[in-house]
């Protein structure tokens, strides 16, 4: 344990404790170091475990993490990770996440310290999500499977912990969002009929990445009647066209979450993801007298006045400015069900491979495994 | 902002009450801890013109104050 017994020593890095978790779950909730729930103690033993899927320096920040713009090392990142619960193969997804959202077009500092109640949504893609079990169907954003779970928690953990988004203080989220304890899902690729997020961006379809996006929680689309493409898209295009969402104000890239069968029935009808994303956008408006009297006259009508500024109540507003804006992924098992996930707005979408040290794409998490650590 | 502090600017952010925390926390992440937060009361949305006035009659003296004391 040299290499990590040497980090521990730099101030700050660890502190002595008893043994006893009851009292330093105590310590940690006084801290403020955590979601409110009980976590498992970063020993040093276990920190190594998680350290031992980690094939870069183990005290080199990959990004900082705003707001409070703390250094994520491996060493930082993997004493969440353990806290969380992950066990040690998830940890190069845990990295892969906090880097894409610390890339700049995602403003972390937005979604971090925002009144409005986003968190960073994490998809993951490809075979290393089939590897980890990450659950891509049934009660995907739901409880019960541990990999979503806990590498979801990690990420929270280490935006609270390393980022500052601490309640009232770097999270000033109105009133927050059950998606603030864990998001993060992955693409149901098997019952997808069409190219996953991943292929679509660009990436080899042996590629994993992991996408993130600054949202809300799915809203639900029911539709047990539609029997085509239109009737499913109308629906989910309803669903879309609210008014209280940050998206019609940004170029946003909102989420629509296709159920499989629902899936199914549209691309049934020969409708590519490219086709369900037009008619979404040309559907996904409402009439501009839809929204409140100030809405039109001191947002519309100013901050868009090219548009707006003698508009009558009957122009229509588009929730998605562009239709390739929208992020297409199927997720769940079976159900006539879809979701709408609306975003913060300003952020832009980050998608990631998971690469090797020397900048190889990754086929496993055992790739990044170092020898000698048990 | 932090930077145009940096560089012996008369400058300052202008926060609603509950933000103030976040405002000093950031100001000493950016390396600025002294920079001047002129504070006006929450909220910032939601109001009336004349509430909005009322915001800039509680921030102005505050400025002024600010460029009184820079400019000696």
């Amino acid at each position: 344990m040299s290499g990590l017994a040497g980090l521990l020593k730099a101030e700050g890095a660890s502190l002595e404790a008893e043994d006893d978790f009851e009292q330093i779950n105590k310590l940690y909730l006084e801290r403020g170091w955590g979601d409110g729930l009980p976590i498992i103690p970063p020993t040093a033993r276990r920190v190594e475990q998680m350290l031992a899927y980690c094939d870069r320096p183990w005290d080199e920040p990959v990004a900082k993490i705003a707001p409070r713009y703390g250094e994520a090392t491996p060493l930082r990142l993997a004493a969440n990770a353990v806290m969380a619960g992950c066990r040690p193969e998830y940890f190069p997804l845990v990295v892969l996440a906090i880097e894409a959202m610390c890339e700049e077009p995602f403003n972390l500092y937005g979604v971090q310290t925002t009144t409005h109640p986003c968190a960073p949504l994490m998809i993951v893609n490809g075979p290393v999500a089939r590897e980890l079990g990450i659950n891509s169907g049934h009660n995907a954003f739901g409880p019960g499977t541990h990999s979503n779970a806990t590498i979801g928690r990690a990420i929270r953990l280490a935006l609270v912990n390393i980022g500052g988004a601490t309640p009232g203080l770097g999270d000033m989220s109105t009133f927050g969002s059950p998606a603030k304890y864990t998001y993060c899902v992955a693409e149901n690729e098997a019952a997808s009929p069409w190219q996953p997020l991943h292929v679509e961006r660009g990436f080899p379809a042996e590629a994993s990445t992991v996408t993130v996006v600054g949202a809300e929680c799915p809203h639900n689309v029911n539709d047990h009647e539609s029997l085509n493409a239109q009737g499913i898209l109308t629906t989910i295009a309803g669903t879309m066209a609210i008014t209280g969402s940050n998206d019609p104000c940004f170029e946003a890239q909102p989420v629509v979450v296709f159920g499989p069968e629902h899936a199914r029935t549209v691309a049934a009808d020969g409708y590519t993801k490219a086709d369900a994303k037009r008619f979404l956008q040309e559907h996904a408006q409402l009439p501009l007298g839809k929204f409140s009297k100030e809405n039109i006259d001191r947002r519309f009508r100013v901050r868009f006045k090219e548009k707006y500024a003698t508009a009558g109540l009957d122009a229509l507003v588009p929730v998605v400015q562009r239709a390739e804006d929208i992020i297409i992924v199927v997720i769940g098992g079976a159900g006539k069900h879809s979701a709408f996930i609306p975003t913060y707005g300003s952020p832009r979408s980050v998608t990631r491979a998971l690469k090797r040290i020397d900048g190889q794409l990754a086929k496993s998490v055992e790739e990044f495994r170092r020898n000698g650590i048990n | 902002m932090a930077e145009l502090r940096k560089r012996g600017l008369t400058t300052a952010v202008i926060c609603s009450d509950p933000f103030l925390k976040l405002a000093k926390t950031q100001a000493r992440v950016f390396g600025v801890p002294d920079l001047p937060l002129v504070i006006i009361p929450h909220p910032l949305g939601g109001l009336s013109i004349e509430q909005v006035e009322g915001r800039a009659l509680v921030a102005i003296p505050q400025v002024v104050d600010l460029i009184r004391s820079h400019a000696k």
